[in-house]
């Protein structure tokens, strides 16, 4: 009992300099201030994943994948709450000036790395630092910090160039990891492979295309967690084997499930479902600079014909959702009107390819990765094309490839998507605004670069989501790309697993797993 | 023997020089490049710039190319550019399990279609030959990811028999290993086992039919001893041809087995290194597979030599 109390204290004081801390935004509360009180960690969870992480990294992680490795190696310093809105974790509170340039981030006291270094504000600004250096897949979402001071040993002040509302919630993400400052330098270009954080889990090994092994990190700041003493990542590349592996035991908990088994696991009794909306968007670049679709009539004319419903309904059963925009039902700029599929009017299509002087139709060729699920839409857009004589050859490529055709404009139509931020303009600034890394279309209109510098500057997220809808009435029109549908996060456990809480990004946070 | 083991092994020398220059230039010819791949979608062009200097692609080819061999000829394949790991530890990793994979199937493979061959040629014409030859047609008609799919439900799934996953390194811990093993050596070993079934029965026919086998009966030896010392003997060479050639495939094109048992294997390593562009792991386990089926090769010569006097004899034999 009296340790019990002991901790219990402890717990409240921790909660109280938290609260005390974060009450500079007091809009916020941390859903982790809930102390439990739990034994030594215990026993060993065995979770699957579809691909091998390539770099456990945050400033070098590329791959999607990576980031449900490291969301438990690493904190971050802000966190998603279960509905998607920004909480604390390693820091703690914030201010923003008015003018917006200059972000103070206050810092949680007490927490020490894995390899048992004090976390703080000079490790903050080490971690950003090198998030900026050019080679990091991080530089183009932090770029508008041209300057970082160290004011207090837990305190870090952001200087921005231009104001950037959506940085908060990008620190949410892979550039808001913290990695040990002194495993890197000692490390160096290895630390991919050593990784080392403030996380629940500290990193143990890996073989490459089998598995990665972690154990509880007895330094973690969070009382009471995590449960599981040891994980077990177990790496399936196909989708159905990896199924079979939660039904024979292997693992407990997997990371995707077939479209087509969704309702068979989620009928058996013995396994829990979760099959939520992402941030993510799929769709079909259209090359703005390559006929026929220089001519925004016939591209219009593509982007109407389309049934998604229709789409949707025949290929994921219930695993995506029909869209017309990059704000599926989980974004923060989400409004139902505007992602509604539109309804096939064959009279406007028609209309539309007599005005773009193809009234008997066009060819054209798509390029798509070369996987069956790929395949399977593409011959299904080809089939609703096809009424109005627009004939689509499809290209089967692989990833590696049509990466390289998006950036040199090497295309006519590509159906290439997104993964989806938690923040709106992480999923249309890059993708629509002229020039952008993303912007393979090639697409520039100035009316949209203006309403999405706007909505960079302004912080109020009702008054962004109105800017952002007035883009996307204008982009929408123009159809540079089109908007198809917004998969879901398909993950599934084994009932033996208790206290899975889901966030939008869908990554499995083992720390509350039991 | 030596001499000719001699020579085949300095004939090999020039093969993989061609193969190093091949597979370097046909690498560096596809599309794609390992910046983009690494950086991501949504990569800068000064990024990428960087990331292509310091990974020395910006250097031209012929250059790479030796800076490559060169450190090759050193025992040093490079590193990864994807995670940075030495070449040699990642092959090193997962070329074991894929030999394991291919001699076990082919172990297997030779234990069911020997004996069932030589009964089926024996027994010429009859219902047991019949069914040999029909159980054959079925094993190669099954492709190997449907059995394996077959046998992980019915025996990891439903009787929980054997593991539906989980490797575990032979000398860590044998009788894990074995257990890991199983299943896919079997799912693979139907097929390869029925190619070697009716290779063994059609070359132990017609060696029963030859002059000098109606001798050895003639002279009054018993058809068993005449079938194992004479017949099959002789009918071994083309089925041990076979093996080396199906050991040699297996090498690099078990990836949709192992990716269903999830074997940290050689053919998943080369594929992934393939997709990711990932040069130097390309380029390392190119050369190691070259090395290897040039070996079996070799083997396979030296075990003719073995199986019959005539091939050691003639020394302009190949």
């Amino acid at each position: 009992m009296g340790k019990k109390r002991i901790i219990a204290s402890a717990a409240s004081i921790i909660l109280a300099m938290s609260a005390t801390a974060w009450a500079v935004s007091p809009a916020m509360a941390s859903s982790r201030s809930v102390a439990h009180y739990s034994s030594v960690p215990s026993g060993q969870i065995d979770i699957g994943l579809s691909a091998d992480p390539p770099k456990l990294d945050p400033s070098l992680s590329s791959a999607l994948v990576d980031r449900q490795v490291m969301i438990n190696i690493y904190d971050t310093l802000f966190q998603l709450s279960a509905k998607g809105q920004l909480e604390p974790d390693l820091a703690t509170g914030y201010t923003v000036s008015k003018n917006g340039l200059t972000y103070t981030l206050h810092l949680r006291k007490g927490v020490l790395f894995q390899d048992g270094t004090p976390f703080n504000a000079a490790a903050v600004k080490f971690n950003l630092q090198r998030d900026l250096l050019k080679i990091s897949p991080r530089a183009s979402s932090l770029s508008s910090i041209s300057a970082i001071d160290v004011t207090a040993p837990y305190t870090v002040v952001l200087h921005l160039s231009k104001p950037f509302s959506p940085l908060l919630n990008v620190l949410t993400g892979r550039a808001g990891m913290m990695v040990s400052p002194t495993a890197v330098k000692k490390e160096g270009a290895n630390f991919l492979n050593d990784p080392v954080g403030t996380g629940p889990y500290e990193f143990v090994k890996r073989v490459t295309g089998s598995y990665i092994d972690l154990k509880a990190n007895p330094h973690y700041w969070v009382k009471g967690e995590p449960h599981f003493a040891t994980v077990e990542y177990k790496i399936f590349t196909d989708p159905n084997v990896e199924l079979l592996n939660l039904q024979s035991g292997a693992v407990q908990f997997i990371d995707t499930v077939p479209p087509q088994q969704v309702y068979s696991l989620s009928s058996n009794a013995s396994y829990t479902v979760i099959n939520k909306p992402s941030y993510g968007y799929q769709g079909i670049y259209l090359n703005v600079k390559a006929a026929p679709f220089t001519n925004v009539y016939l591209r219009e004319a593509v982007d109407h014909a389309i049934n998604r419903n229709l789409l949707v309904g025949a290929i994921f059963r219930g695993t995506a959702v029909a869209g017309n925009s990059p704000f599926g039902p989980a974004s923060p700029a989400y409004v139902k009107a505007e992602d509604a599929a539109p309804r096939v009017d064959p009279s406007l299509v028609r209309s539309l390819l007599k005005k773009g002087g193809k009234p008997a139709g066009f060819t054209f060729t798509m390029q798509t990765a070369a996987s069956p699920l790929n395949v399977q839409i593409a011959e299904i857009l080809q089939s609703m094309l096809s009424p109005y004589g627009i004939k689509m050859k499809i290209d089967q490529l692989d990833f590696g490839t049509m990466l390289n055709n998006s950036t040199d404009g090497n295309f006519t139509a590509m159906a290439l998507g997104w993964s989806g931020r938690l923040d709106p303009d992480q999923d249309i600034y890059s993708f629509f605004y002229t020039g952008a890394p993303l912007n393979s279309s090639q697409y520039s209109n100035p009316k949209v670069d203006l309403l999405l510098n706007r909505a960079r500057a302004v912080s109020n997220m009702a008054q962004r989501k109105a800017l952002y809808a007035q883009a996307m009435a204008i982009i929408n029109h123009d159809a540079p790309y089109v908007f198809l549908y917004h998969p879901n996060n398909v993950l599934a456990y084994s009932n033996t697993i208790k206290g899975f809480v889901y966030i939008p990004d869908g990554l499995i946070r083992v720390a509350t797993l039991s | 023997m030596i001499a000719l083991g001699t020579r085949r092994i300095l004939l090999t020398l020039p093969v993989l020089f061609l193969i190093s220059v091949i597979v370097f230039s046909l690498l560096h010819l596809i599309p794609g490049d390992p910046a983009r791949v690494i950086l991501g979608q949504d990569a800068t062009p000064r990024a990428l710039e960087a990331l292509r200097v310091q990974l020395g692609l910006t250097k031209p080819l012929w250059v790479q190319y030796l800076q490559w061999m060169g450190n090759v000829l050193h025992g040093n394949l490079g590193r990864s550019l994807q995670n940075g790991l030495p070449v040699s530890l990642l092959i090193g990793q997962a070329l074991p399990v894929t030999i394991e994979l291919a001699v076990g199937t082919i172990l297997v493979s030779g234990l069911i279609a020997i004996p069932l061959g030589i009964y089926a040629a024996t027994h010429r014409g009859r219902l047991a030959d019949l069914i040999t030859v029909f159980g054959a047609s079925i094993g190669l008609s099954i492709p190997p990811f449907w059995l394996g799919i077959m046998l992980l439900l019915l025996f990891s799934v439903n009787l929980h028999i054997f593991p539906s996953s989980g490797f575990v390194p032979f000398g860590q811990n044998p009788l894990q290993n074995l257990q890991a093993m199983c299943l896919p050596v079997l799912a693979t070993a139907v097929r390869e086992a029925a190619v070697l079934l009716r290779m063994m029965r059609s070359s132990l026919v017609e060696v029963l039919d030859a002059d000098y086998i109606r001798t050895a009966r003639a002279k009054g030896l018993i058809w068993r001893i005449v079938v194992i010392r004479h017949a099959v003997r002789n009918a071994l060479v083309p089925v041990l041809t076979q093996s080396g050639l199906q050991i040699a495939g297996l090498l690099g094109g078990l990836v949709i087995t192992e990716t269903i048992f999830s074997l940290p294997g050689f053919g998943s390593l080369l594929v992934n290194s393939i997709f990711s562009r990932d040069y130097t792991v390309i380029q390392g386990g190119a050369l190691v597979v070259a090395v290897l089926v040039v070996g079996v090769n070799l083997l396979t010569d030296l075990c003719y030599g073995l199986l019959d006097p005539r091939i050691r004899m003639d020394k302009g034999g190949m």
